[in-house]
């Protein structure tokens, strides 16, 4: 079975702080614009919770380190090894 | 790669028209919040003596020039307006900065291409602002009114989307009580000394901004580099830890020495509202744009009366001081206050919590009467702190008088505020530190020589207690100042101690008017985490200049003064830049008395010492002594020779 890093997501661990998103866009364009990364913050209104979604199929993990997991230091985006070929876990 | 483009958003009211420009080429448009703006207020908009609550006020709201970028702790977004504040007996009012962080608000505004927002007028009926990058309206905002901040707030990110970012103000800014601010995002406060009533003025109950653009810098990898090492050096930081699960809540330890208010023994202090209530308390810790310590709050009360209540922002050390104050020992009573205010009414809860303590002990003292309350007996109880709260909020009968500050209250009853027993008051504003408690050290300063009295945004590592001389040194050499100024700061003397107060604080007020132009958070330069030689490589990279920290220092130097030059054709001067009288009096506390001490407590500081080094100060501004006012030569040295006139005509003909 093939070894990979994972990314993955723990959205409780959020803080909304963006600098996952302005890592990612910084990463690929040079700027800094939250719309051009490939994370979305949600935001939940009434709480003002935020959790960041991945789209798995525009993100490139930047080749194995991934600039978001970087950035983030709260620990809601870490790396971990297993065992299984998949790029984004999420966990809530 | 040249400087990324900024532009003017210009908003008359009145007649509903826009007008968006770019800043000239050329322009410094780091500073564009402070100088030019500033300028344009004075020049274009604001015409000295106008009435603040009157449409002739401006707003003027410029997102730092970091703002977006992922330097660590950049959110801050700058606010500058006429306050409301009745600052003086004849009734002047002082034209002040003010800054706030928060999630969404600053971000938007640079991804909007709005880096000045400059508002005039007044709307014929309530409206907000909506900005959605070029496109800017007013949208009719009816049935806002009268409804609280946290409603309006999740009504507006539903109806704009989600990364919108939002001021809003709440039902005391619509009933312009003279203290009422603005909330930012939920969770980030703006405008302490009346934001809030002037957007109330204006018929503006909200700004909501979205952008989608991209936030530039000159030297993208050169500023990427500095931004590292600078988030490597936070995260060095020992007491991150700790912070990062309290934000606001972690300051105990320091803070229930430096504002202690003297009433309870400090043990009872700390059961009473210490640590232990802060940590059953908080439910999340919020992060502001970038940031990597992280100090707003969203907390619940569990138990009591309030069981079960939610609220944003950070209300321990508020309620903290308040609540000694107040003699109300259950601190859940006292969040609720904080609660109301950020959520709902959007008063300031510093002003209108010290106002009751105020009023009520004059009541019992008889100075007083029921009469004068219009039948209110004023007993020390919480029921009716929350009476005479809600009444200040309304307006109602002598909620009025209270609404108007602490001026309107000797005037009407000759009651004077600098009888008052906590903290002291200038320019009409209560202070939040008491420089008993704290040690005259250089922020107690900034109180009286800023134009606008306020704590915020200017601590460096002065703001703790007991720093060596050493790392204060360190921080003030990192602000490249010249070795002459370093001699005149670090000279000991009798008057002053181990370092000159008032020498210090002209440098320490120029490189924190740098730190907010640029939208950095006080947090890291008061923890000593960024210095004024890291503000000028990233503001270099960022901006494609190459300035020294000198240069940079020099720039918030020009800010000060043109700060101070609107101010004086207001009429302000050295008269108003006075010291609290409370300050002089020692502090008869269960702990033992306490006087105002120099920083290492080695002796007692007097009136004379503070004027001496209040003369000190406006030496190394260039000011003139007696008056406090700009002298025109060091305007010329500025480039700012288009002031020295009014300056010149306010010496020489004593107009001030």
């Amino acid at each position: 079975m093939e070894h990979k890093e994972h990314l993955v997501v723990d959205v409780t661990k959020c803080r909304g702080c963006r600098s996952c998103q302005l890592a990612c866009s910084f990463a690929k364009f040079k700027v800094f614009n939250p719309a051009r990364s490939v994370i979305l913050l949600e935001r939940e209104v009434e709480t003002g919770h935020t959790a960041p979604m991945i789209c798995p199929i525009a993100c490139d993990l930047c080749q194995g380190d991934p600039a978001c997991v970087r950035a983030c230091r709260y620990g809601a985006l870490t790396r971990e090894s297993q065992g299984e070929a998949c790029k984004i876990i999420v966990r809530c | 790669m040249t400087r990324p483009t900024s532009w003017i958003v210009h908003v008359d009211l009145s007649t509903g028209t826009i007008q968006r420009e770019p800043v000239e080429q050329g322009i410094n448009s780091a500073f564009l919040g402070g100088r030019r703006v500033g300028k344009k207020i004075i020049a274009d908009h604001l015409k000295p003596g106008v009435d603040p609550l009157s449409p002739d006020n401006v707003i003027s709201i410029n997102p730092g020039v970091l703002v977006g970028t992922l330097t660590p702790g950049s959110p801050k977004t700058t606010a500058i307006t006429k306050f409301p504040t009745i600052a003086a007996d004849d009734g002047k009012h002082y034209i002040g900065s003010c800054t706030t962080g928060g999630r969404y608000l600053g971000i938007a505004l640079k991804r909007a291409g709005c880096h000045h927002l400059l508002i005039t007028g007044k709307a014929p009926s309530p409206v907000y602002l909506r900005i959605r990058n070029e496109a800017v309206d007013l949208v009719d905002a009816q049935n806002f009114w009268g409804q609280g901040i946290e409603g309006v707030t999740n009504q507006l990110v539903r109806r704009e989307g989600p990364e919108t970012g939002v001021v809003v103000i709440g039902t005391a800014g619509e009933n312009l009580v003279r203290h009422a601010l603005t909330i930012v995002d939920k969770t980030n406060s703006l405008g302490r000394g009346g934001l809030g009533a002037v957007m109330g003025s204006k018929n503006l109950k909200a700004i909501a901004v979205n952008g989608t653009g991209d936030v530039e810098v000159a030297q993208p990898e050169a500023f990427m580099e500095t931004s590292e090492a600078l988030r490597n050096r936070v995260l060095q930081w020992p007491r991150r830890e700790h912070w990062i699960k309290l934000g606001l809540a972690a300051g105990w330890d320091t803070f229930k020495h430096t504002q202690y208010p003297g009433i309870w023994p400090k043990d009872k202090w700390d059961e009473l509202y210490g640590e232990k209530t802060r940590m059953e308390t908080v439910e999340e810790v919020i992060a502001c744009n970038s940031c990597l310590l992280s100090c707003r709050l969203k907390w619940m009360t569990k138990g009591g009366e309030y069981d079960g209540e939610i609220g944003f922002g950070s209300p321990f050390s508020k309620s903290a001081t308040s609540g000694m104050l107040l003699g109300v020992e259950d601190f859940r009573k006292m969040i609720h206050l904080v609660a109301d205010g950020n959520s709902k009414t959007g008063m300031d809860f510093y002003t209108a919590t010290r106002m009751i303590d105020f009023v009520t002990t004059m009541y019992e003292e008889g100075r007083l009467t029921k009469q004068d309350t219009g039948g209110l007996e004023l007993s020390r109880d919480y029921e009716t702190y929350l009476k005479l709260y809600n009444m200040t909020v309304n307006r109602e009968g002598f909620g009025d008088v209270l609404a108007d500050g602490w001026l309107r209250l000797k005037k009407e009853f000759g009651l004077d505020p600098q009888e008052y027993w906590y903290a002291g008051i200038c320019k009409g504003v209560d202070f939040i530190y008491d420089a008993r408690a704290s040690n005259f050290h250089p922020l107690m300063m900034t109180f009286f020589t800023r134009p606008r009295p306020h704590h915020g945004g200017s601590h460096t590592r002065t703001n703790s207690r007991n720093k060596t001389i050493e790392e204060i040194r360190e921080q003030v050499e990192r602000w490249g100042i010249s070795k002459d100024a370093m001699d005149r700061i670090f000279t000991e003397a009798p008057y002053t101690g181990k370092f000159n107060v008032g020498r210090y604080t002209r440098y320490m007020e120029d490189m924190m008017r740098v730190k907010n132009a640029l939208g950095l958070c006080t947090i890291y330069t008061y923890q000593g985490l960024i210095f004024g030689d890291d503000m000028t490589q990233l503001y270099n990279a960022a901006s494609g200049e190459n300035l020294s920290p000198g240069e940079l220092v020099e720039h918030g130097e020009r800010v000060s003064n043109i700060a101070k030059i609107v101010n004086v054709r207001e009429g302000f001067s050295r008269k108003d830049d006075e010291v609290p009288a409370l300050w002089f009096r020692p502090m008869e506390s269960p702990e033992g008395r306490i006087e105002m001490k120099d920083y290492y407590q080695t002796k007692t500081i007097t009136k004379e010492d503070v004027d001496r080094l209040l003369n000190d100060y406006y030496e190394e501004r260039g000011w003139n002594p007696e008056r406090g006012v700009p002298e025109p030569q060091r305007l010329r040295q500025l480039g700012l020779g288009e002031y020295a006139d009014t300056t010149d005509r306010a010496n020489k003909h004593r107009l001030v």
